[in-house]
């Protein structure tokens, strides 16, 4: 597939500087902009170690862990497309076109219908939902999922573009059990689901911070000793080969970090589309030919563009604010279609 | 395989989808007697099972029938035109484009009759498909590149969608109702709302068999015998666009129909397109019938939606599918 070289053919090489002040800008307007109507002064006062209490409730409680959730998030989604567009070798993998994110769906809503159907049968006790369970039962059928795909894929010693069909086929037949599932439901209580479905921050707390952390930090931790495997894997498999290199093995490393970062996050937000797809070539495009910092650009920008696009969902919606995911599908449809477009 | 072989498998699937719709008749939320159904179906009273068979069962599955045969033949003229595996109605957004523009209309035009909703499917089906062959250069370029064009698609209409149902509050358990796909409590008004667009579709195709088999020869050769593709690949995407249009109102987006069958007609090697449209017919027919009543049984009086039976057969196959050496119909890969 050419098109991997797509954004790397511009050589250009575009000022990478910028992007460190506009992304503190970023996350500091993040922290002063919302709905509840909080003047900077108060703001600062709070950041300052003063203010109200309800200022600092909405602060510190609200506002500071959803930008971090919003931040973790977008760097296991960003950094989770990159590895698979690495090893399949296809431009346009992404946790929820490899059916990751349809595998935690799909956990997510049998686990809900189960919890409603045994423990709470009256309809009133809506809010008792076991929501904090979310994230692990995401996490869990994330990695299930792509288990199935890994199997498939080694038992039929597919190649990469066969993984990538698979992933579509695994995906394609969850997301169908689990949109069954909830239209089986019959419950006005579907909301809960539908707004975990769309992919959103509304009301992430630290505890969901502290569920990413370990994550994140296992998986930068990792990366860099992957770095040259990363670079190997991007040939086919005798030439990666030739070079000594165990490369079902490696394939393997970087198959479940990927999908622990993408299950890991999918758990926690819902699924948040296109990000894992887009981040990466932007991290190209910018990058040019210097290889080495497409990582950290991929980093970078995903949590700048998820803490963005929540930024604006929150802003643009009002009271009703924007799912994360569907700014992120409206933002991001475009782009990836004129990229589809050019590859050839 | 030779005609005659074509037309034993046509009768065999036909038969079969018949003994199955008939079988069909016994289940449900109130089972019934072998000789009830038979007596209630060819010499009707005023009885309580004559009403069911008449007013719920039997069209119900005949309704089934049309809406499967229709997306069979959907699926084979999106694969004709593209001659990609993977061109079905909905992996190339033609049903998520027209369930995001009905629900929709649903949810922001309560006034809008039903009547229109297979029009919007129509409008919003084809603005999808022409968006991903459009991305994936008339399905010129590799297999794979459409799959993802129409996946990319079907995600983003997808989000749209869930939004929709977000803010339409009351309203969405009634829209994701329909939206599992499903039959359940049609009548003949089902029938009528199909019938016209999938027969659309498939007299469209039969009609036009002697392109269709042009087509399969391969675009170069096809354009070298005479054939216009300007003309002929844009109308036999909206034949392909019509029994989606049609079967979407009425029961939800139904997956995996439009991508397995043509591929299973494929294995059994008709000769010439006419066959292969028949076979598409029976045979798409055949699994929407026994989809739909193993949906209304299983775990009877309640149903299940028909999207997952058929995403339980239909999945394991197409997986399958994917991993057989010649799935790539000697396309690029």
């Amino acid at each position: 597939m050419t098109g991997l070289t797509v954004a790397a053919r511009q050589s250009l090489d575009r000022p990478i500087w910028i992007i460190l002040p506009l992304a503190l800008i970023l996350i500091v307007l993040a922290v002063f902009l919302g709905v509840a109507d909080l003047s900077p002064a108060m703001v600062l006062d709070v950041l300052t170690g003063h203010g109200s209490e309800n200022a600092r409730l909405i602060i510190t409680d609200i506002r500071i862990p959803r930008i971090a959730t919003g931040i973790l998030a977008g760097i296991h989604f960003a950094v989770a497309g990159l590895l698979l567009q690495t090893i399949t070798r296809n431009p346009l993998a992404d946790p929820s076109i490899m059916g990751i994110s349809q595998g935690a769906t799909l956990a997510v809503t049998i686990f809900l219908f189960f919890a409603v159907y045994w423990f709470d049968s009256d309809p009133h006790k809506v809010y008792q939902l076991p929501v904090a369970w979310l994230p692990a039962v995401g996490l869990f059928g994330g990695l299930a999922a792509g288990a199935v795909i890994f199997l498939l894929a080694r038992r039929h010693d597919l190649g990469p573009l066969r993984i990538t069909l698979c992933g579509i086929a695994v995906g394609a037949v969850l997301h169908a059990l689990a949109m069954g599932l909830i239209a089986g439901w019959g419950s006005a209580r579907i909301e809960i689901v539908l707004q975990w479905l769309s992919g959103s921050l509304y009301a992430r707390s630290w505890e969901h911070v502290l569920f990413l952390l370990p994550f994140t930090v296992a998986g930068l931790l990792v990366l860099p000793f992957l770095r040259r495997s990363i670079d190997l894997l991007r040939f086919e498999a005798p030439v990666a080969l030739s070079f000594g290199f165990p490369y079902r093995a490696q394939f393997t490393v970087v198959l479940m970090i990927a999908c622990g970062l993408a299950a890991s996050a999918v758990g926690v937000t819902g699924p948040i589309i296109f990000i894992g797809l887009i981040v990466p070539h932007l991290a190209r495009f910018i990058a040019g030919s210097r290889f080495n910092l497409v990582l950290p650009l991929t980093l970078l920008l995903g949590a700048v563009i998820v803490t963005a696009g929540d930024l604006i969902g929150r802003l643009a919606g009002g009271a009703e604010e924007i799912p994360i995911g569907v700014v992120s599908a409206i933002g991001g449809a475009p782009i990836l279609l004129a990229l589809l477009r050019r590859i050839r | 395989m030779n005609a005659s072989r074509s037309a034993s498998i046509t009768i065999a699937a036909l038969v079969g989808a018949l003994l199955i719709g008939f079988a069909g008749l016994l289940f449900g939320a109130k089972s019934m007697h072998f000789d009830q159904a038979l007596t209630a179906l060819f010499w009707p009273g005023q009885g309580i099972d004559s009403i069911i068979v008449w007013t719920l069962r039997l069209p119900r599955s005949i309704a089934a029938f049309a809406g499967g045969a229709g997306l069979a033949v959907s699926g084979y003229l999106l694969q004709s035109i593209t001659r990609n595996p993977l061109a079905a109605p909905d992996l190339t957004g033609v049903t998520a484009g027209a369930v995001v523009v009905i629900v929709f209309s649903f949810v922001f035009l309560p006034a809008l009759s039903s009547v229109f909703y297979p029009f919007i499917g129509l409008a919003g089906g084809l603005a999808a498909a022409a968006v991903t062959f459009w991305v994936a250069r008339g399905g010129q370029a590799s297999p794979l590149h459409l799959g993802l064009g129409g996946i990319t698609i079907s995600l983003f209409l997808g989000a749209i969608t869930t939004y929709i149902l977000l803010l339409g509050g009351p309203q969405s358990p009634a829209v994701l109702f329909w939206l599992s796909g499903g039959l359940q409590g049609r009548s003949w008004s089902a029938l009528v709302f199909i019938l016209p667009w999938a027969m659309a579709g498939i007299l469209g195709a039969l009609f036009c068999r002697r392109a269709l088999e042009l087509l399969s020869l391969g675009d170069d050769a096809a354009q070298a015998m005479g054939l216009k593709l300007s003309l002929w690949k844009p109308l036999f995407l909206v034949l392909a666009v019509c029994p989606v249009a049609g079967v979407t109102p009425v029961a939800g987006p139904i997956a995996f129909i439009g991508l397995a069958v043509p591929h299973i007609v494929r294995l059994l090697r008709p000769q010439g397109a006419a066959w292969t449209i028949l076979l598409n017919v029976a045979i798409g027919g055949f699994i929407f019938v026994t989809a739909d009543v193993i949906a209304r049984s299983i775990a009877a009086p309640r149903e299940l939606p028909v999207s997952m039976v058929l995403a339980l057969i239909g999945g394991p196959f197409f997986i399958h599918l994917v991993q057989r050496r010649n799935f790539m119909l000697g396309a690029r890969a």
